[in-house]
């Protein structure tokens, strides 16, 4: 990555003393990471062949019913993403997932309520969820793995608890709105997939732009400096977890939408790690300090493209898998490999 | 957060390795019969309990808190309350053999008059089974064999050529009796969807020459993902008529996936469903039927069975268990006994079960 030539336009710390100046001179990465570059180039490729290969891949019939599939885990891999970003980790998102999930769709059962009502149930819910691991970690001062696997049993025990030995049948079709089908649509367009952009979009707008956001980074970086530099560390940290409360809370209902009429207790099962697969293959670092929601959002595209077009070429499931644990791999290596390079430069 | 580099570089490896493996992985295990992975903490421990008197009839699920063994213990507390004998259910809150197998120990140590499983791992379950009847306790599994073990009956929901059949004659019935479809499976290593898809392929190949299965595709046990899998099988077949849901995820998902598209009375799908769950698309036509069996009658001839173990009673080859389960066949070479031919769920009958 070269030094951007962008001057420092906010109260930005100065990075640790650097052995190196030259460096260390960037304020602002470059819009646009070589990783990022790399990603647009190979699921563009991938469309390509994928429309070769199977004429109907690239119809709306197939293209709709992909970015709905992959917009609750971009959506969750945007406040994963932030959390990274400053260092931290959160593996509780599946059992949050299931917990708005259920608390939604047994109230939608219950009482009928209207969609923004429902929606902002499940962001409230998550909300809380991201409140309490943001409180324990920001304050608490143990590891964000460990308190975010101890709260994800804690969150999974709440949701079988409502969920009472039982699925939750009959739920309304309230959250059409956020479907594969024709409630789901504007235009052609899926308002889920249009929802998140959005919400990746401000993302990408307040980690470039703000100061807020930079001190995100400055926290990943060096977290112990950071607060030397003036840095609110605990109070950045707490809301990066309630965030990704809130945007779990969305994303529930959009799990909820793409589901069936009947709602099973292992609705979320595998979340985190698909969104912090996202995050990985977006180049985000796992070690904090650099990363862009751009690229978890293009992560999470490149991992339901290859899910789908497996699919579709009717090739063995499992290969999917194979895909995915190569690129994360491969995202991973480059990863550190760009650490060695700057260490060494 | 103070870390040397080796930690940090061995940290990152470790967790890429960790999603590599884990992450993108399709549930694997998983009964066809359970509708999810994830168990219930909710249900407390030992629950059951009917009759006071006659004999101790225990019965471990391979987890406990999913509509489907709940519904079996519904049955199985039932015939405890009718025909005299003390019912206990315990199971893990995963699919664990490991846990599964911690109480099975308790329940040996406790010295129940039977003991009953549906084992996750029926390989690591026969030395304990073994174990059982050395202590003098009556086994048997139900649900779910362990064919090389030295239990005294198998307690079976169906055969596998009976929901093999019931499957194939469903969908195709549905789509006049020729045309493509696709199956849409849970776990890839689960063991019964395997041999009911075995079946499925011979039977279509055999009894519908012009039938044809294109594609079978393995969604985990995640509906999201079943019905995605599904919508992406409509777009690489336009000339699919049919959709096959293996489980009780998979079976919702691919008739939502079909509502989703537009295609109802286009693509016509089963599945094995709850009646609960596939209600409101057999209502709306996107299913047209769901292959089961009456779940609480399992749950009612699994203490039965227990009962008439404990009691030293010899099965006969045809069994008339309650007023509403007779016929129930058993076969003294396999020593299976049968519930009977698979339940087919339409609009007309989904209500009538409460699971």
């Amino acid at each position: 990555m070269s030094s951007s030539t962008l001057a420092p336009t906010d109260g930005t710390p100065p990075g640790p003393r650097a052995h190196t100046a030259t460096a260390r001179g960037r304020v602002l990465p470059f819009p646009i990471t070589g990783q990022e570059i790399v990603l647009i180039v190979v699921i563009a490729v991938l469309w390509a062949v994928l429309a070769v290969a199977t004429p109907a891949f690239l119809t709306g019939g197939s293209i709709v019913p992909l970015l709905v599939a992959m917009a609750p885990v971009a959506l969750i891999g945007i406040g994963m993403t932030i959390i990274i970003i400053t260092g931290g980790i959160d593996v509780s998102v599946a059992g949050m997932v299931m917990v708005c999930a259920v608390v939604v769709a047994k109230t939608m059962v219950g009482s009928g309520v209207s969609l923004p009502v429902a929606v902002l149930l499940s962001v409230l819910v998550g909300g809380v969820l991201g409140l309490v691991n943001g409180l324990l970690i920001a304050y608490g001062r143990v590891h964000a793995i460990i308190i975010t696997f101890g709260t994800a049993n804690l969150f999974e025990f709440l949701g079988l608890r409502i969920f009472g030995g039982s699925t939750v049948n009959g739920i309304p079709g309230t959250l059409g709105f956020f479907g594969r089908g024709d409630a789901g649509r504007t235009l052609g367009v899926p308002h889920s997939f249009l929802i998140m952009l959005l919400v990746a979009a401000a993302a990408w707008y307040y980690l470039r732009h703000t100061a807020g956001g930079r001190h995100l980074y400055a926290i990943g970086g060096d977290a112990d400096a950071a607060r030397l530099a003036g840095v609110k560390v605990q109070r950045r940290v707490l809301s990066a977890y309630v965030l990704t409360g809130l945007l779990t809370g969305l994303a529930a209902c959009f799990v909820i939408a793409q589901g069936t009429s009947t709602l099973a207790p292992n609705v979320g099962t595998g979340m985190e790690l698909s969104a912090i697969a996202a995050v990985v293959i977006g180049g985000t670092s796992i070690m904090g300090g650099r990363g862009s929601v751009l690229g978890t959002v293009l992560g999470a595209l490149l991992v339901q493209t290859v899910t789908s077009g497996v699919t579709q070429l009717g090739w063995r499931s499992q290969l999917a898998s194979l895909f995915i644990g190569i690129f994360i791999l491969i995202a991973v290596g480059a990863d550190l490999l760009r650490q060695r390079a700057r260490r060494t430069a | 957060m103070r870390m040397t580099r080796t930690t940090r570089s061995a940290a990152v490896l470790s967790l890429a390795l960790a999603l590599a493996t884990t992450a993108c992985g399709q549930g694997s295990g998983g009964s066809a019969s359970s509708g999810g992975s994830t168990g219930g903490a909710a249900s407390g421990s030992a629950g059951g309990g009917g009759g006071g008197e006659g004999a101790t009839v225990a019965f471990v699920p391979k987890l406990q808190g999913i509509p489907y063994f709940e519904a079996m213990n519904t049955g199985g507390a039932a015939a405890c309350e009718e025909i005299g004998c003390t019912w206990l259910y315990q199971g893990p809150v995963e699919a664990d053999p490991a846990a599964q197998a911690d109480i099975v120990r308790s329940f040996i140590q406790q010295g129940v008059d039977a003991l009953i499983v549906a084992p996750n791992d029926p390989d690591s379950m026969a030395p304990l089974l073994k174990q059982a009847a050395d202590a003098g306790i009556k086994v048997a599994t139900a649900d779910t064999d362990a064919p090389n073990s030295v239990r005294e009956v198998f307690v079976s929901q169906a055969s596998t050529e009976g929901i093999g059949e019931a499957l194939t004659d469903a969908v195709l019935g549905a789509m006049g009796g020729k045309g493509k479809y696709a199956i849409v499976s849970c776990g890839q290593t689960a063991q019964n969807l395997n041999s009911w898809i075995e079946v499925q392929k011979a039977y279509t190949a055999e009894k519908y020459p012009d039938a044809e299965i294109v594609d079978i595709v393995y969604a985990g046990e995640d509906q999201a993902q079943a019905t995605q899998m599904a919508t992406d099988l409509m777009n690489a077949h336009p000339d699919l008529t049919g959709l096959v849901g293996e489980c009780t995820s998979s079976a919702p998902g691919v008739a939502q996936a079909v509502q989703d598209a537009g295609k109802t009375g286009q693509v016509f799908t089963v599945g094995l469903g709850t009646p609960q769950s596939m209600a409101p698309y057999l209502t709306e036509g996107s299913s047209s039927a769901s292959i089961l069996w009456d779940v609480e009658n399992l749950g009612h001839l699994t203490a039965w069975a227990g009962v008439q173990l404990a009691a030293g009673e010899e099965f006969q080859a045809s069994n008339d268990v309650s007023s509403d389960i007779t016929g129930v066949t058993f076969d003294p070479a396999t020593k299976v006994l049968l519930l009977g031919p698979p339940l087919t769920i339409t609009k007309d009958n989904a209500g009538d079960y409460d699971y």
